[in-house]
């Protein structure tokens, strides 16, 4: 059932939000200190923290790079978060300026961020919309403005479906989005993976996002690769974030410890 | 000495490498290990360009910290990782020994001096830029906030404002809906304006609506109502036009100052009803009916207007359909009335509240008293004591005629027994009966009944039958009086002359007097020589020859004067009843006349 629009438009910036304890990660203002104080105790519990966001920064980077150089101009970008650095539309843009980018979040103040960094571009905008009723996405007027579903699309799932519960059904959301892209589309998907971490540090983990406007669902990399059906992975299939296609050789040590895996699957 | 370039020096790259190293990971660095190398370089030949700068300027050195800061090397670990791998190798790996003998002016010393200087600058410049970036996004997010909630707080209001539409109007049409009708009706009372403000209220009904549901479809039917409801808009100008149900409108008139100002609106409002209508390719007119109310506020709430615009409507629609009816007080007060009269009516029977008072019937020849005529009464514990004109016809509406004509009939026939016990020239009583009881099964069983019971001489009882009774009157009937003439009870036939006055059936009936209706009677009284005193006369004369000819007596009803009776015995009318020779009257005053 779809929810009445005005029920997730309440703006709360007492609850610590994910969008925001991702920007502190990554080194960004863009945060209160509810967030902060947030991140700083998953950073308690699991020092690396920063560093995992990073790499899964690195990796959209990469995969975005990788997109624009397959000939990709559309990109519906679901999640996209607070726009930090290192934005899509930056890389694809700077790419082939003719890319379109449109950015769906459900964290009104993300949305508003992104709109705010946005002005005046015109090949990117951003939707507030729910990846849990992917029809409103596929149908929205503002993505049907910048997209044509007749033509490769890459739609990125990146480090969002963690924040989706098993109840709302992940596969079948991506197999509704899927169904809207043309062949020749790619699907980038990245989720938090069970695997690599003590059962303690992923208690501390459930416990701090269990008081964000997100609560947090691991995955397993079966799971996480059936994502995938209906597209075929390019190479090097589902890993862990930093050993997909790597900038550096470095950049892969202790790639196990680095919680998010994904991957790159094409359409057709 | 003059500088080599920096990209020229052997140790470039690797210091530029240990930069990176140490700066990878303190902050997301949206670019390539190779481009961040590739940046540190040029910043590495710009810190040596800086560190021999004559003269030496900070302003090199705050522009190489705000570069770091621009390229998202930007956190408290990123400048403290800075400041020491260039501390520690940028001399050494560039082979830049500050002891090796150069031809610089700067002495070691001096070159150490530099470098402290130059790495401060750094700080400060990378600590400023930062701060202004820290602020700069506190700001801009603080912004969204803002926005996202203005923009969260208009959506609210947009899908409150959206949700009352929905609440206060019907779906169908988008008129406002009951409840908002209802709602604004309740503060036109409410709004003060002083108590001499009015309103009016037009309840509108179409006609034959089920019809075209019924014969068209549903959906028809909605179109239809679509439609009729976007003319009532534009047909009554800025009046509230609500539907409420079905098709059933409501218009508020507000601030009329008198019933005309709603009698247009209703005229308006018919007006465009009537137009026609074009329903999936057909044309349709339909027609409605409008029940108004106009009044002044003060004295009576909504409720009470919405009553009586129901009231209105329903005598619209019984008068015909197609027009407006207007709320008149009098005649909801005689029906209300009616209503409450006829509903008690079944329990003021059990109770005994109805009596019989009685009318003698006179011997015009003798004066004798020959019967009297049973009158049902009704002491009404609020009302008084009601006459039968009105609760009799109430009673024939909801059928209680039958049980309370039966009561009248034994109650009558109880009392003419009494009456034969005082006196061997005890009066006949004459009963009414009504149609029903003429036409139902049990009559002659009935009266036999009671005769037995009461042992009364079946000669000492007349039953008063309308001559509507008798004229569509099926076989039975006749079959049943018949039987009862044949016992011997009187048949009389009451207000002869006022109906269809036919006579073939007074040769075939068991009929033995004729009252002759009032009105002849009422004739009699002006002078004599009047003309249309002298035809009533006549006409009298004629019915009296008439039924003496049938052989049947004459009994004239309503004679309130001498010379009414006077005329009636000249004309050889048989017997008379009316006030000039006695009043109905309880039966302990008949005792007196016996
Ligand atoms: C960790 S950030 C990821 C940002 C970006 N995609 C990246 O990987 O760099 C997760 C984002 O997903 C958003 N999110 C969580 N649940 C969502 C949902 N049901 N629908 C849409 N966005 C959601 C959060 O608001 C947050 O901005």
């Amino acid at each position: 059932m779809r929810r009445p629009d005005w029920a997730s438009a309440t703006i709360e910036i007492d609850r610590p939000s994910t969008a925001r304890m991702y920007d502190y990660f990554l080194g960004g203002s863009h945060n209160f200190a509810v967030d902060r104080e947030a991140a700083q105790a998953m950073i308690a519990a699991v020092p690396e923290t920063p560093l995992i966001a990073q790499a899964n920064r690195a990796f959209l980077r990469r995969t975005v790079r990788f997109l624009a150089e397959a000939g990709v101009r559309q990109f519906l970008d679901i999640g996209s978060g607070i726009p930090t650095v290192g934005n899509v539309h930056e890389i694809a843009q700077a790419a082939a300026p003719e890319s379109t980018v449109v950015y769906v979040d459900v964290d009104p103040l993300a949305v508003g961020h992104s709109r705010e960094i946005l002005d005046g571009n015109e090949r990117a905008v951003a939707v507030q919309a729910d990846i849990r009723d992917p029809d409103r996405i596929i149908d929205h007027p503002e993505v049907r403005k910048l997209i044509d579903f007749g033509q490769p699309v890459a739609l990125m799932i990146v480090a969002v479906l963690h924040f989706v519960r098993d109840e709302d059904r992940p596969a079948e959301i991506v197999a509704r989005l899927r169904s809207a892209l043309a062949p020749g589309s790619y699907l980038v998907l990245s989720q938090a993976c069970g695997e690599g971490r003590t059962s303690t540090e992923w208690a501390e983990a459930y416990a701090i996002y269990q008081r964000t406007d997100h609560p947090l669902h691991n995955r397993g990399r079966a799971e996480i690769t059936r994502l995938f059906d209906g597209f075929t992975l390019v190479e090097p299939g589902v890993v862990w974030v930093p050993e997909w296609r790597p900038d550096s050789p470095h950049a892969v040590e202790e790639a196990e410890r680095s919680i998010y895996i994904g991957g790159v699957g094409r359409l057709g | 000495m003059s500088h080599e370039r920096g990209g020229q020096r052997p140790g470039l790259a690797v210091f530029a490498r240990a930069w990176a190293k140490a700066v990878t990971g303190t902050s997301y660095l949206p670019v390539t290990p190779a481009q961040l190398e590739g940046f540190l370089e040029g910043l590495t030949v710009r810190l040596v360009e800086a560190l021999y700068a004559e003269p030496f300027s900070l302003r090199r050195g705050y522009q190489i910290g705000a570069d770091l800061v621009a390229a998202h090397i930007a956190s408290a670990e990123g400048l403290g990782r800075t400041i020491e791998v260039i501390e520690l190798r940028l001399l050494r790996d560039l082979g830049l020994s500050p002891t090796a003998p150069s031809a610089d002016p700067g002495s070691g010393d001096d070159l150490r001096d530099r470098m402290a200087r130059l790495l401060g600058s750094v700080a400060i410049g990378y600590a400023r830029a930062l701060r202004d970036r820290t602020l700069d996004e506190q700001e801009s997010i603080r912004r969204a906030a803002m926005v996202a909630r203005e923009q969260a707080e208009q959506a609210l209001r947009e899908s409150e404002s959206r949700f009352r539409h929905q609440a206060t109007h019907d779906p169908l049409t988008d008129l406002p809906n009951r409840a908002l009708f209802t709602e604004r009706l309740a503060a036109a009372f409410d709004r003060d304006g002083g108590s001499s403000r009015r309103l009016g209220v037009c309840f509108v009904d179409l006609d034959g609506f089920k019809m075209v549901n019924d014969t068209l479809g549903h959906h028809a039917g909605d179109l239809l109502l679509t439609s009729v409801a976007a003319k009532l808009r534009r047909g009554v100008g800025e009046h509230l036009v609500a539907r409420l149900g079905g098709d059933e409108f409501v218009i508020l008139v507000e601030d009329t100052t008198c019933t005309d100002d709603v009698l247009k609106v209703a005229d308006a409002a018919l007006a465009a009803i009537n137009e026609p209508t074009v329903v999936d390719g057909q044309e349709l007119r339909v027609s409605a009916s409008i029940g108004i109310v106009e009044r002044p506020v003060a004295g009576t709430t909504p409720s009470e207007v919405m009553r009586a615009a129901d009231i209105t409507l329903h005598w619209a629609k019984t008068s015909g359909k197609g027009r407006w009816a207007l709320f008149d007080p009098e005649r909801n007060e005689r029906e209300l009335t009616r209503y409450a009269l006829s509903s008690a009516m079944p329990a003021a029977l059990e109770r005994g509240e109805f009596c019989l008072d009685y009318q003698p019937l006179v011997s015009l020849a003798d004066g004798r008293l020959l019967g009297v005529e049973a009158l049902v009464r009704w002491r009404h514990p609020q009302l008084g004591v009601l006459r039968p004109d009105k609760f009799i016809g109430l009673a024939e509406e909801t059928g209680l005629i039958v049980r309370l004509g039966g009561w009248v009939l034994a109650e009558a026939c109880r009392q003419a027994r009494r009456w034969v016990d005082l006196s061997p020239k005890a009066p006949f009583v004459s009963v009414n009966l009504a149609v029903r009881q003429v036409r139902g099964q049990g009559l002659v069983k009935e009266v036999t009944g009671l005769l037995r019971e009461h042992g009364l001489p079946p000669d000492r009882l007349q039953l008063e039958i309308t001559e509507s009774a008798m004229m569509n009157n099926a076989d039975e009937s006749v079959d049943s009086l018949r039987s009862l003439a044949d016992l011997g009870v009187r048949i009389a036939i009451d207000d002869f002359g006022t109906g269809y006055s036919n006579l073939s059936y007074l040769r075939t009936l068991p009929v033995c007097e004729l009252k002759v209706a009032g009105s002849f009677v009422e004739g009699l009284r002006a002078p004599a020589a009047e003309p249309a005193s002298i035809t009533d006369e006549r006409i009298l004369a004629t019915l009296v020859s008439l039924a003496h000819t049938l052989k049947l007596t004459v009994t004239a009803e309503n004679v309130e004067t001498a010379t009414q009776a006077d005329r009636l015995r000249a004309i050889g009318c048989d017997a008379a009843q009316g006030w000039h020779f006695g009043a109905p009257m309880p039966p302990s005053h008949v005792d007196a006349l016996l």
